[in-house]
């Protein structure tokens, strides 16, 4: 990890133990969308699950931090993220792609907790950015944070992002890259790679910090600093697991998209730590 | 002396930016120097560079966090370059984004093919909420962006190039609150008489010219072309003509005389419109929209000789 810029601010008390104990629900949650009649996006919501809990609990600072998952066909670890931070009020397991609830395959403003639509990737990180620029120009604090996928990383709109960014100065604008090597049809280092990706976006004018993805302690601490004085957006390349926590799917990338029936999903939570 | 649309979006943008701080202005390498928002409010503009996409997502963010974003770029690339974009800042999330789109129908002309915008109604009128506005003239650009900032709503403007126009006179143009009527009456013309009706810039033109050959003709002009406006023009205009020859630089797939034939299906409702072909040689405005038959000779040639 390299060193940051900006200060570190206190946050409130909330042990990784805690956070740890939310991931683990909330893994849980996710099995149970998989096991609905849609089916889900598994393997991309279970690796970027520790991610989204770890910034959501920056934003639960209520400091005008917000978080935008950009990858946004890994809904259900963002409503599985979401409620187990409480900030959405109603499990969304049992309501997921059901008429009449708003928890669709990707996630749309309706749901709490969500302000931007996104599943067309790239998206999510402009918008990011641009609640940054806001954040600044009214003089302040918070971060807008998107989560993109490494895949993700091939639509040229993050990379149009990144160079606004960069010429902006937006040092309140911070990109993590759920980095789990997988994409819709296979291994991103087969379909398109990504060699030296921390030089890319040190290239563009970010700083850089490379950290493991599950490490919740990690997470927080380099997601926790006030980067309102920043003049350099940050990237953060989280390396993750693809399916983390189901040993059955881990890290292939078959467990892209996954429909299980009950006594699979019982099986896969009881595997759950 | 009148301005452009784009001038008088400039000019206006910028007038009303003294008095509301949350008014800001993005534009993508296309704004020109000199912008006089850059010079009257430099720490609120933000020419973000060629990167319209993320300029319209980033609007999206700005207006979320109470912002009220003003975004500039060449129609072709607004509408079509970053159409998902509007679809979801504009449409699903309907951030209250106002995107300013000049140089629409062939006003680039010699430019080229890749700066004519035939397509962007057609883009826009399928995207619920979006108010669409096409002013024609000075006054009624200032009228159309003074109600984009107060609506909260987004909008996308249309707008030529550099050309200039007299303003039609229109009550409730210079009224602070009041919109645009649904449609203005150039001319209500003669009982039975065919109706011209005019859209955009240079459709309100040939509209005008061809009222002067053909006085007796009604002539009623439309500001604002989204399926919401055009389901109250439509009363209107039947309320008084049953006859309609709609002209406008556009294609006539997705334009507004299609629109109006859905909705007065117990009307004859014809168009003068670019067409189906592409311009392939230089020229001015005016010679390229000659190139599509969008020019005066075909309006009177739309029209019956009674």
């Amino acid at each position: 990890m390299t060193l940051l810029e900006g200060t570190a601010i206190d946050l409130a008390p909330a042990t990784s133990e805690l956070l740890a104990q939310r991931a683990v629900e909330a893994r849980k949650l996710v099995i149970d969308m998989a096991a609905s009649p849609r089916g889900c996006h598994l393997g991309g919501s279970l690796s970027v699950l520790d991610i989204l809990i770890a910034a959501l609990h920056r934003a639960g600072s209520h400091d005008g931090t917000q978080v935008v998952l950009s990858k946004g066909h890994a809904a259900a670890g963002l409503y599985a993220a979401l409620y187990v931070s409480g900030i959405l009020p109603e499990n969304p397991a049992p309501l997921y792609g059901q008429l009449g609830h708003p928890y669709t395959g990707h996630p749309g403003p309706k749901v709490p907790g969500v302000l931007f639509p996104t599943g067309s990737l790239g998206h999510g990180v402009p918008y990011a950015a641009g609640w940054a620029l806001a954040r600044r120009i009214g003089g302040r604090t918070g971060l807008g944070i998107a989560i993109a996928g490494d895949g993700e990383l091939q639509e040229g709109l993050v990379w149009e992002t990144c160079q606004v960014a960069a010429a902006q100065q937006l040092g309140n604008f911070v990109l993590v890259v759920d980095r789990n090597g997988g994409q819709n049809d296979g291994l991103v280092q087969d379909i398109s790679p990504l060699p030296n990706l921390a030089e890319r976006f040190a290239a563009f004018g970010f700083e850089t910090a490379e950290v493991d993805g599950h490490d919740l302690t990690a997470l927080t601490g380099v997601l926790r600093a006030d980067r309102s004085g920043a003049r350099r957006p940050l990237a953060v390349i989280a390396d993750t697991v693809k399916g983390k926590g189901v040993p059955a799917v881990e890290g292939k990338p078959g467990s892209h998209y996954v429909t299980i029936d009950a006594a699979r999903a019982a099986k896969w939570k009881r595997m759950i730590r | 002396m009148t301005l452009s649309g784009r001038d008088a979006y400039r000019d206006e943008l910028t007038r009303l930016a003294a008095d509301d701080p949350d008014i800001v202005c993005l534009e993508a390498d296309l704004g020109g120097k000199g912008h006089p928002f850059q010079a009257a409010h430099p720490d609120r503009f933000f020419n973000l560079g060629i990167a319209e996409g993320a300029m319209i997502d980033m609007a999206a963010g700005l207006a979320v966090a109470g912002y009220k974003p003003f975004v500039s770029t060449f129609a072709p690339f607004a509408a079509l370059r970053a159409a998902e974009s509007l679809k979801l800042t504009l449409g699903y999330l309907a951030a209250g984004v106002t995107v300013v789109a000049p140089y629409a129908g062939v006003s680039g002309a010699w430019f080229g093919t890749t700066h004519h915008c035939l397509e962007d109604l057609a883009i826009l009128r399928s995207i619920p909420g979006v108010t669409i506005a096409a002013p024609y003239g000075e006054a009624e650009t200032r009228a159309v962006v003074r109600a984009a900032v107060e609506s909260g709503r987004p909008h996308y403007i249309r707008t030529g190039r550099n050309a200039l126009y007299d303003s039609l006179p229109v009550d409730s143009a210079g009224i602070a609150g009041v919109e645009l009527p649904s449609v203005t009456w150039e001319h209500r013309g003669t009982p039975g008489s065919t109706c011209l009706v005019s859209v955009g810039e240079e459709g309100t033109r040939l509209a005008l010219a061809a009222r002067e050959l053909r006085p007796e003709l009604a002539h009623a002009h439309l500001t604002y072309l989204d399926h919401a406006r055009l389901a109250l023009a439509a009363p209107e205009l039947a309320a008084e003509h049953t006859r309609f020859t709609v002209v406008e630089e556009h294609r006539q797939e997705g334009g507004v005389a299609e629109a109006l034939a859905l909705l007065l299906p117990g009307c004859h409702i014809t168009g003068v419109n670019a067409g189906h072909s592409w311009p392939t040689q230089g020229g001015d405005h005016h010679e390229v929209m000659g190139q599509l038959g969008l020019d005066l000779p075909a309006v009177l040639a739309a029209l019956p000789n009674h």
